[in-house]
């Protein structure tokens, strides 16, 4: 008896999950899995609603900027790419757009991701004068002498190593330290913070040590668009000084994936979140020590005023169990 | 209902469950799917779930989740760095100044300096004109399409950190060599540092030193390559034939004399294999070394992966294997030169 019992459980898992599958045919989807976290947040959201809203069969890929984008440009695969950060994608990104390979979904977070030169708040308390760049260069003592840039091959190493010239922080007496890797440079931070020692450098949010530590962004001085843009570009021969302005974020698919899927594709256009509320989504991963996963579930359950927006009416149906909850 | 509720109620820690319960634990993605396609979450004899830390917390939220074992490590580390690093940083510091002082001299000192040097040092070793032109060929190449500064830092923070191998290696080899006591102790050291990845003890020896400090990644090369120098030595007096021992007994030899006239000469082919498969594995972590902000060739190709740049990656990887068939015909080819001399 107690195998058939088995039997018939095992069965009546099954049963839901087949029947689903065939009430909306949606096939298999890819999507990107970016190596940071927030990234792994917004794909773990976004392959719930796929599979649990409109019943698709939804592949991760793990990529990252650069190996995502060319994939799409040489495979036409994976079929979403999300929190693409424009400012790092280079020309790929935009010959796939004018050549109507990709199609941008829309900005995934409001109102951008957020990239700058910081120092922790705790400084800039004790030194209110270090909050301008000018303060730093006059005080090079005070921030450890030292800078610590972007990775090679990272968008705003390019930038920062414009803005370096521009600003002659070596002149200044400001070495400048060149990270070998993201985790270096987020380590070094880290380590500073939890000793109350001056640190100065690049840092990008929504991240988690951006949540977890309170940091000041050091201005820049004013964004000037222009400026920017030719401190994009490695071989500018006039680098100028300009803040960096709010990074565009956004979702794209191939244009094959919107032809053949309208409704999901409607979903990934739909797909902003705020940025603050990532930044809450993120403190409270690293508070609790969660996983990815768990930080999509918390913003699954606290935030549905905010998803449920993006849902197709029998998405929202089939969600309605998760959405009853808030 | 959890799966092992019923271990806590035949204990009866119920109430000490229910009384310490902390935060529950974030929902997991699992739950909330079977949350919303309605279906209660039914286990059958299939899916038991091992009863692992998770599981138990499941039924009673007192008992600790398994994150807070790594929790637990982490802030272990945290607190004991401080002291760590106050013994490590003085006796590793010789390190950073050696790594720095090689870096320095080979970038400052005149390439029409330092390409004879190198080839000066070939021949000396070798006494062979194939190889000579061989280097002078890889070198010159290198140089020509402008990777000789890459191509220079690569090959100092080799060679400061290959020499430092050989200067604690070769000591700790002969005295495994010498206490079966303690070989036994250190075969599972050299075990576990051939086989972690690197990356492991890499952001710990971040939280102990500064970011900025070379030594950060010569600590790295250095306990990576460090292993077969001490192996080999170790082989190598180990398999000095008994009969010349008792030869050297027989002549009245102490044991200081036996071991530096007898034994170190007799093992210096397996030494030297040793020292040349150290030179290979310090090339090998060149590129890790690099994500700790090592310069050189490794740079160039993290640039070329995070770039998609196949032309750099390509050329800077080619250029770390011209190195490593360098450095490897080189040591080979003294290797060779003490063969011949013991044979003759």
């Amino acid at each position: 008896m107690k195998k058939l019992s088995t039997i018939l459980a095992a069965g009546a898992l099954a049963a839901p999950v087949a029947a689903h599958a065939q009430s909306d045919e949606c096939g298999n989807v890819s999507i990107t899995e970016m190596n940071w976290a927030s990234a792994q947040v917004v794909t773990s959201v976004a392959s719930f609603l796929m599979e649990q809203g409109y019943g698709c069969d939804v592949s991760v890929v793990s990529s990252d900027t650069i190996p995502a984008v060319t994939s799409v440009a040489e495979n036409g695969e994976p079929d979403i790419v999300t929190e693409l950060w424009l400012n790092s994608t280079g020309d790929t990104y935009d010959e796939l757009r004018d050549a109507g390979k990709v199609v941008e979904a829309g900005d995934v977070l409001d109102p951008g991701g957020v990239e700058g030169w910081w120092i922790p708040t705790y400084l800039a308390e004790e030194h209110p004068e270090l909050k301008t760049i000018e303060g730093i260069l006059e005080n090079p003592e005070l921030v450890d002498a030292r800078f610590h840039n972007c990775p090679e091959g990272w968008g705003c190493r390019v930038v920062s190593d414009n803005l370096a010239a521009a600003l002659d922080l070596e002149g200044n007496g400001i070495e400048v330290f060149n990270s070998g890797s993201g985790q270096v440079l987020a380590t070094s931070m880290a380590d500073a913070v939890l000793e109350e020692e001056p640190w100065f450098g690049y840092y990008w949010g929504p991240t988690v040590p951006l949540g977890k530590y309170d940091m000041t962004k050091v201005d820049l001085g004013a964004v000037k668009d222009d400026v920017h843009a030719r401190n994009q570009n490695a071989d500018t021969d006039n680098p100028g000084v300009s803040d960096f302005p709010a990074a565009p974020i956004v979702t794209a698919t191939t244009s094959a994936f919107q032809g053949d899927h309208p409704e999901l594709f409607e979903l990934m256009s739909n797909m902003t979140f705020k940025t603050s509320n990532m930044s809450k989504v993120l403190a409270w991963k690293d508070d609790n020590n969660a996983s990815a996963d768990e930080a999509a579930v918390y913003y699954l359950t606290n935030f549905q005023d905010q998803w449920s927006n993006w849902l197709s009416e029998s998405a929202r149906e089939n969600l309605e169990k998760v959405l009853d909850q808030g | 209902m959890a799966t092992y509720d019923f271990v806590f109620s035949a204990l009866g820690l119920e109430e000490w469950c229910d009384a310490n319960g902390g935060d529950a634990a974030p929902m997991s993605m699992d739950a909330l799917v079977a949350q919303s396609s309605g279906e209660e979450q039914t286990t059958s004899i299939w899916e038991l779930p091992f009863p692992s830390m998770d599981a138990l917390n499941e039924a009673c939220p007192a008992f600790p989740q398994s994150r807070a074992l790594t929790l637990g490590l982490e802030n272990g580390f945290l607190n004991v760095k401080d002291s760590i690093s106050v013994v490590l940083d003085p006796i590793t510091q010789p390190l950073s100044w050696m790594l720095d002082g090689a870096l320095y001299g080979v970038l400052n000192t005149p390439w029409w300096i330092v390409i004879p040097l190198i080839l000066l040092i070939v021949w000396l070793v070798s006494r062979s004109w194939q190889l000579l032109t061989f280097v002078a060929l890889s070198v010159g190449g290198l140089a020509f399409i402008d990777y000789y500064d890459y191509a220079m830092q690569t090959l100092a923070i080799i060679m400061v950190c290959a020499f430092l191998c050989v200067l604690l290696g070769v000591p700790i080899g002969i005295a495994m060599s010498r206490s079966d006591k303690m070989r036994a102790g250190t075969i599972p050291i050299l075990d576990m540092l051939q086989t972690l990845p690197p990356f492991v003890y890499l952001i710990p020896l971040i939280f102990l030193f500064s970011v900025t400090e070379p030594k950060l990644y010569g600590i790295a090369i250095i306990l990576y390559a460090i292993v077969p120098v001490i192996r080999l030595t170790d082989l190598g007096i180990r398999m000095v034939d008994e009969t010349v021992i008792e030869a050297a007994d027989a002549f009245g030899m102490t044991d200081r004399q036996k071991l530096f006239g007898v034994q170190v000469p007799l093992a210096l082919p397996n030494i030297m294999a040793g020292v040349n498969q150290t030179i290979m594995m310090s090339l090998a972590m060149v590129v890790i070394a690099s994500l700790v902000s090592a310069p050189g060739l490794g740079v160039l190709v993290l640039r070329g992966i995070n770039n998609l740049e196949l032309g750099v990656g390509l050329v800077s990887g080619l250029g770390i294997v011209i190195l490593a068939v360098i450095l490897d015909r080189v040591t080979k080819a003294a290797l060779n030169r003490i063969n011949a001399a013991q044979k003759g």
